[in-house]
């Protein structure tokens, strides 16, 4: 046992050899001399008492061999000094004694060895054990304390609310929320804080479904200390080690700033988009004026008409009846070409819904064709059958034909060769539709295909050059993709798809 | 209203349908026979043109315009009484299509009465 009370485990320091054997006979002649000179008896059972002492200290200490020498030592000094004239039987048996005596103490000896060994080994491991679990409370202490960092730190809402539905723990974060301490309200009945009614419908289905293993999440507008705000709420089961869910996980993240910084840029962007349509109905002032004058000219002429058949000698009501027929006709044909035009140029909400291409392409190409015709343009429409519908909003969709039909028209005003521009339609993989705007222009401009489609890029003199910015835009806020390639021999072919509608299941 | 000689015919070229239409039933209540053709070509391959006695044109049409028609018809020889009309008139075509010899040049909707004076004219009716 060391100075501090703790027993000591260290193995036994070697001795040397000197030390050892030295040992031997030193303990013998001690015996020796504490017989014959401390206790005045010259008695060999008295010597006999001392040397097995002897052999006994000599065999703990210095080991098995000097135990051994000890023991002879002792034999020859009884033999010698106190019983020089004894018998051999007597003598015999002294011997045995010694004999026995130091074969005992060879087996303790040994026993003792294999104890220190085996103690040795085993303090080893249990050092080993010792350190590792060190390092690992170590680590443990630490990952709880990163842990405990990022749920007092986290700028999101933590909270743990157990099966009973009260709070376990919350972070400050949530505390802060609700303008109050973590303290007041660990323990408190989540309806409590929450209100019963909310609790009930919105809040208790979520951690049902927690309790039972489910991870969930949602997102909504909520109405909070801090005012209306979007939350992104996700609810994770917390199991003990006999997995039984035994509370939930609520973690709450603020989106509000990124759901109202999204809303502002969607609109932005419908603000951009509805530019970009004034725009190209701006440029087209003459042609969708021709298309006006064109039914209203009719019309005019329809009325006219009428009038002459009533306002005869022999007035024809027939006649006048089917004149004023051709003028309403007419006058609502210019009707619809106006609200045509009108629903394009309109700033509003995107409505999605089903979309008949084909019907949709028809009518802007009767919209562009005069203004195509100015520049000696034919346009060819090669539309697949049967093509299935896209769920889109129809006025986007006529905005990304026109930019690339005008562009198309814009691209053949000053070359010399036959000037045609060909639309086609075709199912596509996905499913979906694939559209080709195809021109016989001056084709894209070299080693800058790609920049077409960056914002601000023009080639035209009078060019915002937003426009195919724009399309892509649209397209791919459908589902869809807008590129474009070289046509053969000449121009340019623009591409984009839709999906098409899914058709809900039965 | 005199009525004029129902044969002499009146050709009517506009890619419109609804304009080709109303124009015909105009020109029918006033009492000219008249007949209707989609495109400057489609009158040309008709053979109608020595009949035609006033011949009222759209000027922008898909292929050969109004003022090509005009052109083409008088380097035949076949020099025909033409009225204009149009969806986009401007001066300076109204001043190009009148010093190729047309007698009225009106844009759409065009004065009905104009335009029936106008055939009367032409057909010097």
């Amino acid at each position: 046992m060391d100075s501090d009370g703790r027993i000591n485990l260290a193995p036994r320091p070697a001795w040397s050899m000197a030390r050892r054997y030295g040992l031997a006979f030193f303990s013998v002649i001690v015996a020796l001399v504490a017989a014959r000179v401390l206790l005045y008896f010259h008695s060999p059972q008295t010597f006999g008492a001392f040397a097995l002492s002897a052999i006994a200290v000599t065999f703990w200490y210095a080991g098995t061999a000097p135990g051994v020498l000890s023991a002879v030592l002792s034999s020859i000094v009884r033999d010698y000094f106190f019983e020089p004239g004894i018998g051999t039987e007597s003598r015999l048996l002294f011997d045995l004694v010694f004999l026995v005596f130091a074969l005992l103490m060879s087996r303790v000896v040994k026993e003792r060895n294999d104890l220190e060994v085996r103690v040795a080994a085993r303090t080893e491991d249990l050092t080993r054990s010792n350190e590792d679990l060190k390092r690992r409370i170590a680590e443990r202490n630490q990952a709880e304390y990163l842990t405990g960092q990022v749920f007092e730190s986290s700028p999101d809402s933590i909270l743990i609310i157990g099966t009973d539905y009260t709070y376990k723990r919350v972070n400050p974060v949530h505390a802060r929320n609700w303008g109050m301490s973590p303290e007041s309200i660990v323990g408190m009945q989540v309806a409590n804080l929450l209100g019963a009614e909310f609790f009930e419908h919105k809040i208790r289905p979520f951690l049902d479904r927690c309790f039972a293993g489910v991870d969930t999440r949602f997102e909504e507008w909520f109405e909070t200390v801090r005012g209306r705000r979007y939350l992104a709420v996700s609810y994770s089961p917390l199991r003990s080690g006999s997995q039984r869910v035994e509370a939930a996980l609520v973690i709450s993240r603020d989106l509000t700033e990124h759901v109202v910084a999204s809303e502002a840029l969607r609109q932005t962007q419908a603000d951009l988009a509805h530019v970009n349509r004034l725009t190209t109905m701006g440029e087209l002032t003459a042609t969708l004026a021709h298309e006006v004058n064109q039914p209203i000219a009719a019309a005019s002429t329809c009325a006219s008409t009428c009038v002459l058949w009533l306002t005869r000698d022999d007035p024809d009501v027939g006649e006048a009846r089917e004149a004023a027929l051709g003028a309403v006709r007419n006058a609502k044909r210019a009707a619809d070409i106006v609200n045509g035009i009108r629903a394009i140029s309109r700033k509003g909400e995107s409505k999605r819904q089903p979309v008949d291409m084909s019907e949709l392409i028809q009518e802007i190409v009767s919209l562009l064709r005069n203004e195509a015709q100015r520049f000696s343009i034919t346009i060819r429409a090669e539309l697949g059958e049967n093509l299935p519908r896209v769920m889109a909003d129809s006025v986007q969709v006529q905005q990304v034909m026109m930019n690339l039909i005008m562009n198309a028209i814009d691209a053949m005003k000053t070359v010399d060769r036959k000037r045609e521009l060909t639309i086609r339609s075709q199912l596509w993989e996905g499913p979906q539709l694939m559209f080709v705007v195809s021109d016989t222009g001056i084709g894209l401009p070299q080693q800058q295909a790609r920049k077409i489609f960056d914002a601000f890029y023009t080639t035209k003199p009078n060019g915002i050059g937003m426009g195919l910015r724009i399309s892509r835009s649209i397209v791919e806020s459908h589902g869809g993709r807008l590129w474009a390639a070289e046509n053969s021999p000449w121009g340019a072919r623009f591409h984009f798809t839709l999906p098409t509608e899914t058709v809900p299941e039965d | 209203m005199t009525r004029c000689d129902e044969t002499t015919l009146v050709a009517i070229v506009d890619d419109d349908d609804a304009v080709r239409a109303a124009l015909q039933g105009l020109l029918r209540a006033v009492g000219f026979s008249s007949r209707s053709f989609e495109s400057a070509e489609a009158f040309l391959d008709s053979g109608h043109q020595r009949e035609t006695g006033c011949l009222i044109v759209d000027i922008r049409m898909p292929g050969m315009s109004g003022l090509e028609l005009q052109a083409r018809l008088n380097a035949e020889h076949c020099k025909i009484p033409t009225i204009f009309i149009t969806a986009h008139g401007d001066e300076e075509m109204r001043f190009q299509a009148l010093r190729a010899g047309a007698v009225e040049f009106l844009p759409k909707p065009f004065d009905d009465e104009v335009l029936i004076e106008s055939v009367r004219a032409a057909l010097q009716c």
